[in-house]
């Protein structure tokens, strides 16, 4: 082990004044900092506190390529380094995966005799087993991509590591490869990382730094001590620590929610009718290929069925399919009645639809628009719109009042999130289909979005969600459907439902 | 759907260096341009359709469908020119439509011009991958990096920039969005795929950027020390591509002068 307090400073800054053009306040105002070799150090803090910024003026892309206006008393960039981002589909240049890392290497003047070595070398470093060099980058997984990015940055041999939220995009599968290839290159080189969700961080780091929303430094020590001290601080944050999923099904407020709950009312109220949505023999086409068959399924109002299964099972196109935006086949019964459409016709008038990606689903210039786009308004018809009962109710319940007459792109991921629900809820659809709705949002937004859903379906709507997420699943969904490889729904109860039961008998 | 256009075999055309290919075939653009008699750009597009049959390395019948517009696009391009052209024998009119053997010569050499260009470019296409294309032009042309690796940047975001494009699609139905088939409306419509898209675009163009420059690209990196994974050089193989199209046209030239099939000599008049 390296001795800290003689260990060298490799990277710092003191004295640090930077703001973002139209913004008002300055987002670091005299901030110091500065990390001694060999040092793996975590950073925490609200969304927005500019721990993103701070690793991109530790290594000098601020304001090398991203130009910003700042100043420093004194600055010390490291001598050799390299970054991961959070994207895993903005991080390359090249399509095929030999062609990425030669990038890298053609950057650095590396003879190209060395090239197929040194790309064998970093690949295996990473744990990325590729049968041929020349691999398509977009036929990767996410996590694979990743791990690809990793890769490439390992040939720029760098001293310090820097990772920009490198798995908040990443399924739980991902997320465990990833952290496990940093863990096997990390040994000798100094680490900074900035991560929400922290299971397997923990393990890889000796020092926490704490910032609060004025991006101002409020912490600063071992992990152990820090997070037993400033536990309601990572709650505040969002922060995934370890067991926030334990305390959470524990916590009286999950209690109380599901308490309220009572699925026999709702049982009865639907009882006489038919299924809500029966599928036989139901599949779903991309172009003339059928991507997903079900033999035989029902969904009843009032219940929440998580979409699992492993990526590209067909989890969306079920999704797409029950909406009919793709083609399909087989019987398909809504309500009892077989579902019909003339071309170019979809089902929006029965079922609403979210989107993984908020943005693309937006529609208006403002937040309230947005709503009352939902329940039948004209598009530009802002005054009606912040008049409507409905409107306002659901801009208090998502917590977007002060935000109103925003521009929804002007909005922060959960607040984007939040509101692309929020516009399918509102029209009281009896059906709603989720992509991964929480999907790369914080602990807190996550729980609000969930609890949000759960009230909705506690009113007697039907939810079918895609997720990765298994606590999603045990404790919020009523029912589980597995999706493998195209085919089949495997149903099971989840442990919220066990308990019901148990409650009930 | 991306395999479809992997050719069945790889040819000599494929071997040719792409940046000695690509001033080729734009100096052929600009012979096919400045072509004016009937003869010369039928024997050079008997030439270039030649070329693309024999050496694309595609199957018969890939080429055939690709070709398949052609009929079209002759067809269409030839028309206007037959049927309002200006001349002085009359051979059929009605109406504001009048046919003259000028007009009609003239037309049909537009199309062969057309089809000329439209061979040539499907045959570049068709042989060339456009990653080697760029390392080509900055070993053998001195393209600077900074271009090269922006166009192949912007090529990795087409199929992203698709993908985005039928998700939007999507969600406007969902969302209940209708445009009306009025000028209002495809405006309207405009507006509703291009905002979303060009935000997500910028915004993933900025990433991306940054990613290749903490990557140690230096826009401002000259040619002159940068290695490259592929190495493209010229080879004899160049000079017998050099020949072999050069001698080609100078054969269609001699073919028009000798054994001419309509001997119009200059459409223009």
């Amino acid at each position: 082990m390296i001795d800290k307090a003689e260990a060298e400073e490799v990277l710092g800054v003191t004295g640090l004044r930077l703001k973002f053009p139209g913004e008002p306040n300055l987002q670091f105002k005299d901030l110091s900092f500065s990390v001694k070799k060999g040092q793996k150090v975590l950073l925490l803090g609200p969304s927005g506190c500019g721990k993103s910024t701070l690793l991109q003026v530790l290594c000098g892309i601020i304001p090398t390529s991203i130009e910003v206006p700042m100043q420093s008393e004194s600055l010390r960039l490291p001598s050799s380094w390299g970054m991961v981002f959070q994207d895993p589909d903005t991080q390359f240049g090249m399509p095929f995966v030999d062609e990425e890392l030669a990038f890298v290497m053609e950057n650095q003047c590396v003879p190209r005799e060395e090239m197929e070595a040194r790309m064998k070398r970093v690949l295996a470093e990473v744990g990325l087993q590729l049968g041929d060099l020349h691999t398509p980058i977009h036929s990767m997984s996410q996590g694979m991509k990743q791990r690809l990015a990793l890769a490439a940055v390992l040939l720029l041999e760098p001293d310090v590591l820097l990772l920009d939220e490198p798995s908040a995009l990443l399924d739980p599968e991902g997320t465990v490869q990833i952290w496990d290839a940093i863990h096997q290159i990390g040994a000798n080189r100094t680490l900074l990382i900035v991560e929400h969700k922290l299971d397997h961080v923990l393990e890889l780091i000796d020092r926490v730094v704490m910032f609060d929303d004025q991006g101002q430094i409020i912490a600063d020590g071992a992990p152990e001590m820090l997070f037993r001290e400033e536990k309601s601080r990572l709650i505040e944050y969002g922060i995934w620590y370890p067991g926030v999923w334990d305390e959470y099904v524990a916590s009286s407020r999950y209690r109380n929610l599901m308490d309220e709950d009572d699925m026999y009312a709702i049982a009865q109220r639907h009882d006489d009718a038919a299924p809500l949505v029966e599928l036989r023999n139901f599949q779903g086409k991309r172009g003339k290929e059928s991507r997903i068959l079900i033999q035989h399924a029902e969904i009843r109002s009032g219940e929440w069925i998580a979409l699992l299964g492993e990526n590209g099972a067909g989890k969306s196109t079920l999704l797409l399919s029950l909406m009919q935006l793709l083609k399909t086949e087989g019987i398909y019964r809504l309500q009892g009645k077989d579902v019909q459409l003339r071309r170019g016709e979809v089902l929006s008038d029965q079922m609403a639809f979210v989107f993984q990606n908020p943005e693309l689903q937006f529609v208006t210039n403002s937040v309230q628009e947005e709503l009352g786009l939902s329940i039948g308004l004209n598009k530009s018809d802002a005054a009606t719109a912040a008049e409507d009962p409905r409107v306002c109710e659901m801009l208090r319940h998502i917590q977007l009042e002060s935000e109103r007459n925003r521009h929804p792109y002007q909005l922060s991921m959960g607040q984007k999130r939040r509101l692309s629900v929020a516009t399918a809820l509102i029209h009281q659809r009896p059906l709603l289909l989720l992509d991964e709705p929480t999907f790369g949002l914080d602990a807190r937004s996550t729980f609000a979005m969930l609890e949000m859903i759960e009230q909705w379906r506690q009113r007697g709507m039907a939810i079918v969600m895609v997720t990765h997420d298994r606590w999603i699943a045990e404790h919020f969904a009523t029912r589980i459907w597995r999706i493998e490889q195209g085919h089949g729904v495997d149903t099971a109860i989840t442990t919220r439902t066990e308990r019901k039961m148990v409650v009930n008998v | 759907m991306n395999n479809w256009f992997s050719p069945k075999r790889v040819t000599w055309m494929h071997r040719v260096n792409p940046a000695i290919k690509f001033l080729v075939f734009i100096g052929l653009f600009i012979i096919i341009l400045f072509t004016h008699r009937l003869d010369f750009i039928l024997y050079q597009f008997l030439g270039y359709a030649a070329l693309l049959f024999l050496s694309s390395g595609y199957t018969l019948r890939k080429l055939m469908l690709m070709t398949l517009p052609f009929i079209f696009i002759f067809v269409s391009s030839s028309m206007t020119m037959i049927l309002f052209g200006k001349g002085e024998t009359l051979w059929w009119s009605w109406g504001l439509f009048r046919i003259t053997e000028e007009s009609f010569f003239r037309g049909i050499h537009i199309g062969f011009k057309t089809l000329s260009c439209a061979a040539t470019g499907l045959l570049f296409a068709l042989t060339t991958r456009p990653t080697l294309l760029f390392y080509a032009m900055m070993q053998q042309l001195r393209l600077p990096p900074k271009y090269a690796y922006a166009f192949m940047a912007s090529f990795r975001m087409l199929p992203m920039l698709w993908e985005e494009l039928q998700i939007r699609q999507q969600a406007l139905a969902v969302r209940g969005v209708r445009s009306a088939h009025s000028i209002r409306g495809w405006k309207e419509r405009l507006l509703n795929y291009a905002v979303p898209l060009l935000a997500q675009s910028i915004r993933r163009a900025q990433r991306v950027a940054v990613a290749m420059e903490s990557k140690r690209f230096a826009a401002q990196s000259s040619t002159a020390t940068r290695t490259y994974y592929y190495k493209t050089s010229v080879t004899s193989r160049d000079g017998f591509f050099l020949v072999i199209i050069l001698v080609m046209v100078a054969v269609a030239f001699v073919a028009s002068h000798e054994i001419p099939l309509f001997n119009v000599g200059d459409v223009r008049g």
